[in-house]
C-alpha cells in the first residue's frame, strides 16, 4: 500500500513522481520507455472517405460495402467515414458567422456521425455497429465476436481545439483522429479509402501532371511534403512521436479489390512505413 | 474502370478543400462567445492537496466575488494524478490512457469543490454542458468543471515522455480562449514565475510581466504551467493573457479577478 507524505503542507501519495512539476523536462523523461503495451496489436483501421467515397452515392458504396463484408470473416477492422461535403458546408457557414475554431470543432463531428449511421444500415447485416465514444472499452467484445465497428473519427477535442498554427480551421480532422484512435489501440496498420490512387506530389483533380507516391518512409515523406495532402497535416506531425502505428496505405476505393489487396499487405496506392523503435 | 460517379456537393466557400491543411483564404471575423466570464483554474496540488487550511479561504473569496463576476471553475488534479501517471508509467501503456486516466481525479475535485459551494450556487458541470453556461450564470451560479480537456484516449502520444502534453492547465486555457476571455487565471501555491524554485530557493526573485516569447527563449527545464500552454498563448485569437497568483495569500485572487495584475501575467 502506497505511504502518504505529509510535511510541506500538502498531503502526497509516495510515487515515483511525488510532488514533481508534470512540466520539468527531467521528470517527465523518467516517464519515457522504448516499450509500450500494445492494447489490441491484432487489429487493422479502415477508414471510407466522406467526400471521395460516401458521397458519390450507391455506385461508388455500394461494391465497397460488399467487399468489407467479404473481407470481414479474415481480418479484424474497425471502420470509419469521414463526413464529405456537408462537414465542408458546415465549417464554410461557421466560418463567414465567426465562430471560434473550438465552436467549428464542436460542430463537425455531426455529419460523419449521420454518414456513420448511413454506412451502419448498410453492414448492419455483416455485423456492422455504430460505436459512441463512451463504449471506447466495448470494442474487443466487438471483435472477439466478429462484429464490424464502425467508429467516430473525428476525435473529441470540441470547444477545447487547440488553437491552429495557420489561419482558423479546426486543424485536428477525422484522419487525424482515426490516427490517434489505432495508435492508442497499438495498432499498427491503417487503410485510408479515397478516390484517388493514393498520394500525389500535388492535388491530381487540379493537376494534370501530378505524380503518385508509391512508396515512401515517413521521414522521406516528411522531407518533401506535398503542399496539398489527402490527408490531415496533423496526422503526420502526430506519427513522429507514435509508438505503434507502423504502415499507412491508402488506396482507391473505386476500384473493386483494392482495399482487399491492401488488408493482404500487398503494394496497392501509396504505402507509407515509419520504422518503429519502440515494441 | 466504369464511369466514376460524381459527387453530391453542396456548394460552399470549403466545397473543393481537402480541409487537410490550414485555409486563409476567406475572410473570417471571429465573435467572442462570453467575454466577460472568468476562468479560474484552482491548482490539484497547490491547493487541493493542502486541504482545509488552502481551500477554505479561496472558497470565501470566490463566494464574495461570485455575484460581481461571472466566475468558471476548473480543478486540477494534483497528487493522485501523478500516482495514476506513475503506475501507468511503470506498465508502460500509452499516453492517451494516461490522458483518459488522469482525468478522473480533477474531476473528483470538481466535485469536492462543488459540495463546499453549493450554498453559494456551485453546480458541478460537464464538458458536455458547456453550452448551457449562459443558463448557469444568468442563475447566478458557480459552475465548476474539470480543468482537462475532452482529449482523452485521444491526446497525442508525446515526446520523450508518457505525460499527456495536454492537462489541466491546457484545459483552463483553452476553456478561455473558445469562451472569448482575455485572461485565465491559475490559483497556485506561489506568486507566479520566479528566476528559481522557490520552494527550494526563499529568496529567488519574482517575476511580475514576461511575455510568451521570452520564456520559449529562456528555454527552462521546468515552467508553471503545462509547455503547450505557452505554444497556444503565441496563437491566441482571444486569451493573450495568463495570470498565475498565490492563493495561500489572502485577497489575490480577489484582486486578481479585480484585474490587478497581482502575481505573474505571462503574455501573447
Amino acid at each position: 500500500m502506497s505511504k502518504l507524505v505529509t510535511g510541506d503542507g500538502r498531503t502526497h501519495i509516495d510515487s515515483p513522481l511525488m510532488g514533481e512539476s508534470l512540466v520539468d523536462r527531467r521528470v517527465t523523461a523518467r516517464t519515457h520507455s522504448e516499450r509500450e503495451v500494445a492494447i489490441l496489436p491484432d487489429v487493422v483501421f479502415v477508414s471510407i472517405g466522406g467526400q471521395s467515397i460516401f458521397d458519390r452515392g450507391k455506385s461508388a458504396i455500394l461494391p465497397l460495402v460488399q467487399e468489407i463484408a467479404a473481407l470481414r470473416p479474415k481480418h479484424k477492422m474497425v471502420l470509419s467515414v469521414g463526413g464529405g461535403t456537408r462537414v465542408r458546408h458546415t465549417v464554410s457557414v461557421a466560418m463567414d458567422l465567426g465562430l471560434p475554431t473550438g465552436g467549428v470543432a464542436q460542430l463537425v463531428g455531426a455529419m460523419e456521425e449521420a454518414n456513420a449511421v448511413f454506412l451502419n444500415a448498410l453492414l448492419a447485416k455483416h455485423g456492422s455497429i455504430v460505436m459512441q465514444r463512451e463504449h471506447f472499452w466495448e470494442l474487443p467484445l466487438y471483435l472477439s465476436t466478429g462484429m464490424l465497428p464502425i467508429v467516430i473519427s473525428t476525435p473529441p477535442y470540441h470547444f477545447w481545439e487547440p488553437p491552429p498554427e495557420e489561419g482558423a480551421l479546426p486543424a485536428h480532422g477525422s484522419d487525424f483522429g482515426v490516427f490517434i484512435h489505432a495508435e492508442v489501440l497499438g495498432v499498427s496498420d491503417i487503410v485510408f479509402v479515397k478516390d484517388e490512387d493514393g498520394m500525389y506530389d500535388k492535388d491530381p483533380k487540379k493537376h494534370a501532371d501530378a505524380k503518385l507516391l508509391k512508396r515512401a518512409t515517413l521521414d522521406e515523406f516528411s522531407r518533401a511534403m506535398p503542399a496539398e495532402l489527402i490527408l490531415d497535416r496533423q496526422l503526420f506531425s502526430a506519427w513522429k512521436n507514435a509508438r505503434h502505428v507502423r504502415r499507412i496505405q491508402i488506396v482507391n476505393g473505386l476500384r473493386p479489390g483494392e482495399l482487399s489487396r491492401a488488408l493482404a499487405r500487398e503494394d496497392a496506392g501509396t504505402v507509407l512505413e515509419r520504422e518503429v523503435t519502440h515494441v | 474502370m466504369s464511369e466514376t460517379p460524381a459527387r453530391k456537393r453542396i456548394e460552399s466557400a470549403l466545397a473543393d478543400s481537402p480541409l487537410t491543411t490550414a485555409d486563409t483564404s476567406f475572410d473570417y471575423r471571429p465573435v467572442a462567445l462570453m467575454p466577460d466570464v472568468k476562468v479560474l483554474k484552482i491548482g490539484g496540488q497547490s491547493i487541493m492537496d493542502r486541504g482545509r487550511k488552502a481551500v477554505f479561504p479561496i472558497l470565501d473569496e470566490i463566494a464574495a466575488a461570485k455575484d460581481k463576476h461571472k466566475l468558471l471553475l476548473c480543478t486540477g488534479g494534483g497528487t493522485r494524478a501523478r500516482h495514476v501517471y506513475s503506475v501507468a508509467s511503470d506498465l508502460e501503456l500509452p499516453t492517451g490512457l494516461l490522458a483518459a486516466l488522469g482525468g478522473y481525479v480533477p474531476r473528483q475535485n470538481a466535485r469536492m469543490m462543488q459540495m463546499l459551494l453549493a450554498k453559494h450556487g456551485g453546480i458541478y458541470i460537464m464538458n458536455d454542458d458547456f453550452e448551457k453556461l449562459p443558463l448557469y450564470f444568468r442563475l447566478g451560479c458557480i459552475p465548476i468543471m474539470t480543468g482537462m480537456p475532452p482529449f482523452g484516449y485521444w491526446e497525442k502520444p508525446a515526446e520523450n515522455s508518457r505525460i499527456p502534453a495536454h492537462r489541466t492547465d491546457a484545459g483552463v486555457f483553452l476553456t478561455a480562449e473558445v469562451l472569448g476571455a482575455r485572461r485565465a487565471i491559475f490559483v497556485k501555491d506561489e506568486a507566479g514565475l520566479f528566476e528559481d524554485d522557490p520552494k527550494k530557493n526563499r529568496s529567488a526573485k519574482h517575476i511580475p510581466r514576461i511575455s510568451a516569447r521570452e520564456l520559449i527563449a529562456m528555454d527552462l527545464p521546468d515552467l508553471v504551467v503545462e509547455r503547450v500552454v505557452i505554444e497556444y498563448l503565441g496563437r491566441a485569437r482571444y486569451c493573450s493573457e495568463l495570470q498565475i497568483v498565490n492563493g495561500l495569500e489572502r485577497g489575490m485572487l480577489t484582486r486578481a479577478l479585480e484585474g490587478e495584475d497581482v502575481g505573474t501575467i505571462i503574455t501573447r
